[in-house]
């Protein structure tokens, strides 16, 4: 299938960004290691990660680390070189994802978003609780649907295999 | 400074935890802040998960979001550190000309477009910036048997050259806010510590450890309740503690120190009873 312009112009973006991650910042001095809060309990190995994506060690179709991160930003926020191991780490995942590489987790949340434009769902409970509440229903209207499933279809989450 | 508000309650609070939005909606009134509920909203393509899978997607859709509320010439106003932080680092990266135009040509056939113009804030900043006096002359239930655990969590603060709610080291918006109740402060991060959600449903053995790190921390500091501004740290701590402590989401507090009965605000929805 041909790819369309606006697919090709948003993996462009990804990929400018990804241009602009300098893994040479990094020095291993391992800051980014002392503090993560997934690290200390056996999750993810921030400064090796960055080794390993520096020196084209990652395989991101099988590497398991990158998702053992909460996205708590604190690496990037205690980097002195500006490495950005979040954004790092981030990045990895998309081409991990699009890879067929991803949590269940995450994939089922990528579905009900796509399908209702939220990415928690709406259920029985909800309504009960927002009448009990005296607030409005919660109410997706089609064209905002539709406007959401447009830029899905144009960006990486359309091109995401969902089986 | 655009002081009327578009609503953005996201996803997790409309779904899961309307008594937040319920609270929220209280303290708005009460400081007679102008807002209405955002119109056409959809998820933010939260942080942690969903902008991972689809960073570009992100872009988009938060661009589309950002052009409704500069249409509607309202700041955005979040209830949730996610969403705030996903809006505010996606307006923040499209301030750049060049990024936008081409984010605008994905979001072309929707008929949007996002002129770099929006505003975000956070809930905390717009009630903080209220002030002590003003806070003060509203608290009709003053809450000294608090004794707060505070927690502000990661995406109120971090990136900090973008988020700028603060703008200090050690967050210390929400504990004056605690402060103007009467309640007492116990125990303040003064590295705001992740809650482990970022890691439920995908590794729950490390994302339990996280938070139990916290936990741990807060019931040695003597406090009765953790305080925290961000629905998704709520729901680690609500949900997800064993014989924990109960949560406040700062709405809540400010609530019920504005002289709202438990009832109307939902507290009873608590997993982790409040009865303090």
């Amino acid at each position: 299938m041909r790819k369309s312009l606006a697919a090709e112009s948003a993996d462009e973006i990804i990929q400018d960004r990804l241009a602009q991650v300098e893994l040479w910042r990094c020095h291993q001095c391992g800051q980014c290691t002392a503090v993560c809060p997934s690290g200390r309990h056996g999750g993810i190995r921030v400064r090796e990660v960055l080794e390993r994506a520096a020196t084209g060690n990652l395989d991101v179709a099988f590497d398991r680390d990158i998702w053992l991160c909460t996205m708590c930003n604190s690496c990037s926020e205690r980097c002195q070189l500006g490495a950005d191991p979040a954004l790092v780490i981030t990045l990895l995942r998309g081409s991990a994802a699009a890879k067929g590489n991803r949590p269940q987790h995450f994939l089922e949340e990528a579905k009900l978003f796509f399908s209702t434009g939220l990415s928690f769902p709406c259920t029985g409970m909800t309504k009960k609780l927002r009448k009990e509440l005296k607030l409005p229903d919660l109410q997706m209207d089609e064209r905002t649907l539709e406007e959401v499933k447009v830029i899905i279809s144009r960006t990486r989450l359309g091109r995401i295999k969902y089986e | 400074m655009n002081d009327r508000y578009l609503l953005y309650a996201g996803c997790l609070i409309p779904t899961r935890l309307p008594f937040l939005e319920r609270s929220s909606r209280f303290v708005l009134d009460k400081l007679e802040i102008e807002y209405e509920p955002f119109p056409d909203a959809t998820c933010c393509v939260e942080p942690i998960g969903l902008r991972s899978l689809g960073y570009d997607t992100w872009l988009a859709v938060t661009a589309r979001l950002l052009s409704i509320a500069e249409e509607d010439e309202k700041s955005i106003l979040s209830l949730c550190n996610g969403c705030f932080m996903s809006l505010k680092e996606a307006e923040h990266l499209l301030r750049d000309d060049e990024l936008r135009s081409r984010i605008n040509e994905v979001i072309g056939p929707t008929g949007r477009e996002y002129h770099g113009r929006a505003m975000v804030r956070h809930f905390l900043e717009v009630v903080g910036e209220q002030g002590e006096k003003r806070i003060r002359s509203l608290v009709s239930v003053p809450q000294e048997r608090l004794k707060l655990a505070l927690h502000p969590g990661c995406h109120l603060v971090r990136p900090s050259e973008v988020l700028r709610a603060e703008g200090r080291y050690t967050p210390q918006r929400l504990s004056e806010i605690a402060s103007w109740t009467d309640a007492k402060v116990v125990d303040n991060e003064d590295w705001p510590q992740c809650c482990g959600g970022g890691l439920a449903g995908v590794e729950d053995a490390i994302s339990l450890a996280i938070l139990n790190e916290s936990t741990a921390r807060f019931k040695g500091s003597g406090a009765n309740a953790i305080l925290t501004p961000c629905p998704f740290c709520f729901v680690q701590f609500d949900i997800r503690q064993k014989e924990g402590l109960p949560a406040l989401y700062l709405a809540e507090l400010l609530s019920l120190s504005f002289g709202a009965s438990a009832e109307e605000i939902g507290l009873k929805y608590h997993r982790t009873k409040f009865s303090i």
